[in-house]
């Protein structure tokens, strides 16, 4: 293997590692603020989701309904809760508790998740 | 004979001393031997990250006097029963009430120990019991607490699940306690999965709430 060769496969290797460890970062503080309610899976099936939840959480799997909503749309939920888009108080606002890195990881995670775009 | 007088005093004076200072070390060694695999005590908070919370087994106790009211702790530590539907730091596994009992004798001197341990951010003698329309709507619907805690209403227990019960909460908790966790949580606990209400609830509304929160049977 040529030098350059090497130099490069050492490059990928570590922005490959940086990428893991950004992902895993995020996957933990969705798990530990977002599941309760979300699922882990992001389905929607948090364990507080009981017989008195008077709201569906949002299924972040459902593509056709993600799509819907734009990246702003997400940002500003999670920052300000569920009314500032005329949605459930159920959802709180989380903006005096994440950093605007959280919330950017966030979104990205949960498009990950929908596999979509916003409009 | 005056010199006799004195020397006794003195040295009654020590006797209470000496015993006062046994005793709360006898708690704290109590708590060293018992619970400190779990707990944590010297405060102030430690945790920074979710890797820190995680890796707790147990709530911090290093505001235990100011979060607990003593006559629940001495009778919770003998017969604990759980507060919490769910293992600490778990969204899966379900509580398992497997916390230690302890002695009636290891109880009261962990209780003393415990209810030493106060916080500056708690006022004594601010809030009251109260039922007020204004708590009810914030409790249940502004800022829904019952969408992760559960409690008691019209005689059933209602709410989530990931957060500690309320139920009970009015001989658990000091309701001085509840509205300055709520008022300035990051104090607490800087690292969890509650949010901030401060922001978005001003004070008299917190108020409202912990006083809402210390009539939950």
């Amino acid at each position: 293997m040529s030098r350059f060769a090497m130099m490069a496969t050492m490059v990928l290797g570590l922005a490959l590692g940086v990428a893991g460890s950004a992902q895993a970062d995020t996957k933990q503080v969705f798990d530990f603020y977002c599941a309760q309610c979300h699922g882990e899976k992001g389905d929607g099936k948090g364990v507080n989701v009981t017989k008195d939840f008077a709201t569906d959480p949002r299924n972040f799997t459902n593509k056709a309904d993600m799509e819907k909503r734009s990246d702003e749309d997400i940002r500003g939920v999670i920052k300000d809760g569920g009314p500032s888009i005329s949605k459930s108080p159920l959802m709180p606002p989380w903006g005096a508790t994440l950093s605007a890195a959280d919330v950017d990881g966030l979104l990205a995670y949960i498009r990950k998740m929908c596999d979509c775009k916003g409009k | 004979m005056k010199l006799l007088a004195v020397t006794v005093s003195v040295g009654a004076a020590l006797l209470v001393m000496t015993t006062a200072t046994s005793y709360a070390a006898g708690g704290d060694a109590v708590f060293k031997k018992s619970c400190a695999s779990c707990h944590y005590t010297d405060g102030p908070a430690k945790e920074k990250t979710i890797a820190d919370q995680l890796a707790k087994k147990g709530p911090e106790l290093w505001y235990a006097g100011s979060k607990f009211q003593k006559a629940w702790l001495a009778a919770w530590l003998q017969d604990p029963k759980p507060i919490r539907a769910l293992k600490y730091n778990s969204l899966t596994d379900k509580n398992k009430g497997d916390h230690p009992k302890s002695s009636a004798a290891d109880a009261a001197a962990l209780t003393d120990y415990l209810m030493g341990l106060t916080s500056p951010e708690v006022k004594a003698g601010v809030i009251k019991p109260a039922t007020t329309p204004q708590a009810k709507q914030i409790f249940n619907k502004k800022m829904p607490c019952s969408g992760c805690h559960s409690f008691p209403s019209g005689g059933e227990v209602h709410g989530g699940l990931s957060g500690p019960s309320l139920v009970g909460a009015a001989k658990r908790l000091n309701p001085d306690w509840t509205y300055a966790y709520l008022a300035n949580i990051k104090h607490f606990k800087p690292v969890r999965d509650m949010p901030d209400f401060a922001s978005v609830l001003n004070p008299k509304e917190l108020e409202a709430v912990a006083a809402y929160v210390a009539t939950f049977e």
